[in-house]
């Protein structure tokens, strides 16, 4: 207990702002959650305090829109594991086999299976477990570029994200209205930016980004 | 006079203004003050919010509910989906401390806060409830002969008031009897009209329930159908256009109700934009005698 609560603690006071999530899931069983920019510290955190530190493996796990790696370590008796996200569209995995050398081939291995591509690994190419010329996109453990939305939700959801309206109005219609004595649009949130604004901003407290998969910066799903 | 916050959602403002154009000049003969939501969003669409996440639903209908709120007013819907979406976010708001609390702690940042004071009607229980019967039928100075199926859309079936589900659907029932149409029965009231399974398989939507429908309907004699939902409303007029491409043709004029109360009430054809319909409307208000 005192050993978990010491990790945690540590962690949290080396990476400050870069950990998103840190919790004990159970005796002897914690995680860690941090920026994917900031794995390679937290390692080397890890690396320069405990000295019994071992490497036991690292996972990687296609969620769609995202891979997930999760970087597991034993440490006196707990099994430490520190987990990132990184955006399927940046195809990289930043290697710590200068770090940890038992990373290697792991990292290799994902590299294979999964496709991603290996920045400062001694080793970058594929061929660990397949053929060297095995195609890109036949990796068996890649999925499609998916989020939780059928296809035909897309345009809705992106329409009620991006505008707060799930129908596009044209400029017919916007005629015919004002031919009818009414505004060109009625009062819907899109008309006013600080609506607007208020609106995303509810969503983004919620998350919604992450759940429908939602590029805030460039308005739009990331998967069409 | 009766007033209420009215909240207009997406469908009818942007894609079927002629029903907003009715509906804006029928309050103003039976004295109805709608009040604009300003800075309303989605209510939200009730298909693809609750495909993702109960919370984001919550937290938009909480927006929007407390907009009502703040103007002191219930609220009144046009359309089927904002109705049973936005009610039954009132319901659950109102009963689920924690879930108010969660969404209060959200909505406290931009200085709004979910009371559950404002009640949400259809416009068919405001009609009903609130206008009258006898005040609608004082209006009517052109009554239809014409013979119409009714379509009440599965949201009008969802109930929070008591346990029949039956209740705005007879209040439509008997709303559009005023204006002296002849209802036909055709047995399949309830089924859906396939608004929602478009979004998952078309085919199926249109043939294994639009089509059904509308082969009913012909067959009881009906010469239009009337609608509650514009959703409803784009399904008849939209998916009849669609059926074409499978060689089935049906040409079933279809209005809402709304339409139906303006043009009995003797508002000018022209005034009511019926032009923006996409099944032969236009040559039903010719077979009305309104032209």
């Amino acid at each position: 207990m005192i050993l978990e609560s010491d990790v945690l603690n540590y962690l949290m006071e080396e990476l400050n702002g870069d950990i998103l999530e840190a919790y004990k899931q159970r005796e002897r069983r914690i995680f860690v959650k941090v920026k994917a920019a900031a794995v390679r510290r937290a390692v080397q955190a890890l690396k320069k305090r405990y000295q019994t530190l071992r490497f036991m493996t690292l996972s990687a796990v296609d969620l769609g829109l995202d891979m997930e790696y999760l970087y597991h370590f034993h440490i006196d008796g707990i099994v430490v594991t520190i987990r990132s996200l990184k955006p399927k569209e940046d195809n990289t995995l930043e290697s710590i086999a200068d770090l940890i050398p038992a990373a290697n081939f792991i990292e290799r291995e994902i590299s294979d299976l999964f496709g991603v591509k290996l920045i400062n690994h001694p080793q970058p190419e594929h061929g660990l477990i397949l053929t060297k010329d095995w195609p890109d996109d036949k990796r068996p453990l890649k999925k499609p570029f998916e989020g939780a939305l059928p296809p035909k939700a897309r345009p809705v959801a992106e329409a009620l994200i991006s505008s707060g309206c799930v129908a596009p109005i044209s400029a017919f219609i916007q005629k015919k209205r004002e031919e009818a004595g009414l505004q060109k649009s009625s009062a819907l949130v899109f008309t006013s930016e600080s609506s607007l604004n208020e609106f995303q901003g509810i969503l983004k407290e919620i998350n919604v980004g992450e759940k429908f998969g939602f590029d805030w910066e460039k308005k739009r799903l990331r998967y069409k | 006079m009766i007033k209420y916050a009215f909240f207009l959602g997406c469908q009818t403002p942007m894609r079927l203004p002629n029903i907003e154009i009715a509906s804006r000049k029928v309050f103003e003969k039976i004295g109805l003050e709608a009040v604009d939501l300003l800075g309303y969003s989605c209510c939200p669409e009730p298909v693809v919010s609750r495909l993702i996440d109960e919370m984001s639903a919550l937290a938009i209908s909480a927006r929007n509910l407390t907009l009502a709120e703040e103007l002191g007013l219930d609220m009144m819907t046009l359309c089927n989906g904002c109705y049973e979406t936005l009610a039954e976010a009132n319901e659950i708001l109102r009963h689920d401390a924690d879930k108010r609390r969660k969404v209060n702690e959200i909505l406290k940042h931009y200085g709004k806060e979910y009371r559950g004071k404002s009640n949400v009607k259809h416009v068919i229980e405001v009609l009903y409830e609130d206008v009258g019967l006898e005040k609608i039928r004082s209006q009517i100075v052109k009554p239809q002969k014409i013979r119409v199926a009714l379509h009440y859309g599965c949201h009008l079936y969802r109930e929070y008031k008591s346990s029949d589900i039956m209740r705005k659907p007879m209040m439509m029932r008997e709303i559009a009897a005023q204006t002296g149409v002849k209802i036909v029965d055709y047995g399949l009231e309830r089924l859906c009209c396939g608004y929602p399974s478009m979004q998952a398989n078309e085919e199926f939507s249109l043939k294994n329930r639009l089509l059904l429908k509308l082969s009913k309907m012909r067959e009881a004699g009906a010469e239009a159908v009337v609608t509650a939902c514009p959703a409803c409303m784009i399904q008849f007029e939209i998916g009849q256009v669609m059926l074409k491409s499978y060689g089935i043709q049906y040409n079933m004029p279809c209005i809402n109700l709304m339409e139906l109360l303006a043009i009995s009430f003797g508002i000018p054809y022209k005034d009511l934009h019926l032009e923006l319909h996409r099944s032969p409307v236009l040559q039903l208000i010719q077979k009305m005698g309104v032209v």
